[in-house]
């Protein structure tokens, strides 16, 4: 487990996320609310699509990676506290660079996410550290399915 | 209107295009499922963070944009998804009551090496406040269908 605070992180590790099945409602829900294009609405349009079958928008793709994460890190500031231990602020994320989504999330897909720290940088403010995380899906087949780099603040350690 | 392919998008061309207010109840609705962060959840705890208030999960941001430019461009348009975004920048926070729209930029745009029927647009996409204040900024790669041959723009 990576701890919270930026001074605890080291570039090269790496930590699993959790995995998430992603049912045929969940993505279909999604694809209602934000992206409603056939190849993920609609099973006979998605087979004359690209992707040869109805799939899951990219973006419900990445934002349930950023549930599993956000779990993660909730369960580990839950277990400071009870240790009596104060939990660093939380940071806001800047961005995301070079999102890659390599293959389609079918229905009945099981993703299973994991992280990288792939950069760690000062900020002009003194108690906040950028991290670079690599976030990265692969699913049951063990095929890569996508992939990005978070960009994201984490509280320095007070001195 | 006409269908758009993939000639419809000149590179060069600057396109402003959406209205849409984000609601303090949509914005936790998101967060709850996807990132349940206080600052996206509650409003007292967000203004003892670093957002100084409830703001839009930045992932939120990104699915209402995808919602605007599926409503504007792509549902009328032979858009087959997108290989991938090469930078996603979350430069201001997004508040209950933002009213939003979409800035699309051509940046450049080539056929398919490995499929003859489809063609690589690159777009820049910047979500706009009221105040045409960018909050976003996203540029990455869609897939569009090339117009068939016999169809002519009308």
């Amino acid at each position: 487990m990576i701890g919270l605070w930026y001074e605890d992180h080291e570039i090269g590790q790496t930590a699993p996320l959790g995995a998430h099945r992603f049912t045929r409602e969940a993505i279909l829900e999604f694809a209602r609310k934000f992206d409603p294009q056939p190849f993920h609405l609609d099973e006979a349009a998605a087979a004359k699509s690209i992707f040869g079958g109805l799939c899951a928008s990219g973006w419900h793709t990445v934002s349930v990676s950023m549930r599993l994460l956000v779990d993660g890190r909730r369960a580990q500031r839950k277990a400071l506290t009870t240790h009596d231990e104060k939990p660093p602020p939380l940071g806001l994320g800047r961005g995301v660079r070079d999102l890659r989504w390599f293959a389609p999330v079918r229905p009945g897909d099981e993703i299973a996410f994991s992280l990288r720290i792939d950069s760690m940088r000062d900020t002009r403010r003194a108690d906040w550290g950028l991290i670079g995380m690599r976030i990265i899906g692969v699913n049951q087949d063990g095929r890569e399915v996508c992939a990005y780099t978070l960009m994201g603040l984490a509280a320095r350690r007070p001195a | 209107m006409d269908r758009l392919y993939f000639e419809d998008f000149p590179v060069g061309e600057v396109v402003e295009f959406g209205d849409r207010v984000v609601t303090a109840e949509e914005i936790v609705e998101f967060a709850r499922e996807f990132d349940p962060q206080p600052f996206h959840l509650d409003e007292a705890a967000a203004r003892e963070s670093m957002a100084a208030g409830l703001i839009a999960s930045g992932w939120h941001s990104a699915a209402l944009m995808m919602r605007i430019n599926c409503d504007e461009v792509f549902l009328r348009s032979s858009a087959q998804g997108s290989p991938g975004i090469d930078s996603i920048d979350w430069l201001k926070p997004v508040r209950p009551g933002d009213r939003l729209s979409v800035r699309r930029t051509t940046l450049g745009a080539r056929p398919s090496r490995s499929r003859p029927d489809i063609g690589v647009v690159e777009m820049r996409f910047e979500l706009m406040k009221q105040n045409r204040e960018v909050v976003m900024r996203q540029q990455g790669a869609v897939f569009f269908g090339r117009r068939p041959n016999g169809e002519t723009k009308a």
